[in-house]
């Protein structure tokens, strides 16, 4: 699927969305930056709400046998 | 840090900008579900001889180079195949299948944050473990959150420079080395690793300052894994670690005062096997994933009675 057709799909699925109760993470963002390179900048973290879907706009597949170990690393 | 323009994805490639809403694709869609053995985390210290339901969905923070994982952790999400799997299901499937724990793996739990969350909580209530696999790029609040969860980690410390974080893996070493420290004021089992890449983080010296920092602030106790290269993702020009590099690397982990210094992704005489740091007795005998003999006595040594740093039950 192209993105352009990912993102179209995602649109549509998202104006359906719902909030999730957890709290998202936050990459440390652009304060953090500013605090690196001056004396007066405070680092700020802040959460960020993420939306989650209903309806996935990707390719889904049925689940296969769990119990086969799985081929990936950790 | 990710500034993302509106139709676009940040850093991790599944949180996207909707009209200036940010929204995360992957949450309840996984595109790994698997059940492994609690080894191969690796988790030495935690339930072990169990199995493990394990789960990822594409996408990572970070961008190591040397990514073994690499077709899912930099992959779209647009590009692979997710299964419907919402944290009731993911928790019912752990009980079905009679596993003690979950992991949140393979890529990086950090990522589907929201998705780990929710259902490390679900189940905690159901007496499932919770476990993450993780780099720790991570900020403390959130962190604090989650690992409120959470009963293992495994996290890797992938270099000891920042240096290496910056040309490697797109990041850099202070929030994992405060991730590191949060977990384990948080409480929780923590164990870490280091993947040992020919020339870029093998010198004997990088391997002192690293076990040297573990053991400075996270203890002697803190099992160390060094993990073996294997030539994948943009780094197939260089060679695997050799065996005697890691066996070097554990040497020198010992001396530094470490306790549980293991060796992983080859196979080692007794690397793999956990010693009783007091009467250097075997304990714990393995080889590969399996558990050729437990000899722990409710989680300390039968021979001279010491206490053995995990969760064994
Ligand atoms: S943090 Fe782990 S999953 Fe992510 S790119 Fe690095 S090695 Fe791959």
């Amino acid at each position: 699927m192209t993105r352009r057709k990912f993102i179209h799909k995602l649109i549509k699925a998202g104006s359906h969305s719902y909030c999730v109760l957890g709290i998202a993470y936050c990459v440390y963002g652009i304060a953090s930056l500013f605090s690196r390179n001056t004396h007066h900048a405070r680092r700020t973290t802040k959460f960020v709400r993420a939306l989650r879907l209903k309806k996935y706009p990707g390719s889904l597949r049925p689940l296969r046998d769990i119990h086969k170990q799985s081929k990936w690393s950790g | 840090m990710c500034l993302i323009e509106p139709g676009q994805s940040g850093e991790c490639r599944v949180r996207i900008n909707i009209d200036g809403v940010l929204r995360t694709v992957v949450y309840g869609f996984p595109c790994s579900l698997n059940i492994d053995p609690i080894e191969k985390k690796p988790l030495f210290h935690f339930l072990p001889g169990t199995g493990v339901l394990s789960i990822a969905t594409v996408g990572c923070n970070l961008h190591c180079l040397n990514c073994q994982n690499w077709e899912i952790s930099q992959a779209n999400p647009e590009d692979s195949q997710a299964v419907f799997c919402p944290p009731e299901r993911l928790v019912s499937l752990c009980r079905e299948s009679r596993c003690l724990s979950l992991a949140y793996t393979y890529t990086d739990p950090i990522i589907y944050y929201e998705y780990t969350y929710d259902t490390a909580k679900l189940a905690r209530q159901a007496n499932i473990r919770n476990v993450l696999v993780t780099a720790g790029y991570i900020n403390k609040e959130p962190w604090e959150k989650l690992l409120k969860y959470v009963d293992a980690a495994n996290i890797d410390l992938k270099g000891i420079t920042d240096d290496f974080y910056v040309r490697i893996c797109s990041a850099t070493l202070k929030p994992v080395q405060d991730a590191l420290l949060v977990a384990k004021a948080s409480g929780i089992l923590v164990e870490v690793t280091n993947l040992i890449i020919p020339t870029l983080n093998d010198k004997p010296e990088q391997i002192r300052e690293l076990s040297r920092w573990v053991k400075a602030n996270l203890g002697g106790e803190t099992p160390l894994h060094f993990s073996g290269f294997t030539p994948k993702y943009k780094m197939q020009h260089l060679p695997p670690t050799p065996l005697k590099t890691l066996e070097i690397a554990r040497e020198i982990a010992i001396s530094e005062g470490l306790d549980y210094v293991y060796i992983g992704n080859v196979r080692s005489k007794e690397g793999e096997n956990t010693y009783c740091p007091g009467c250097k007795s075997l304990l714990i005998e393995r080889k590969g994933y399996f558990i050729l003999q437990n000899r722990l006595k409710d989680g300390h040594c039968p021979d001279c009675g010491r206490e053995i740093y995990g969760v064994w039950k």
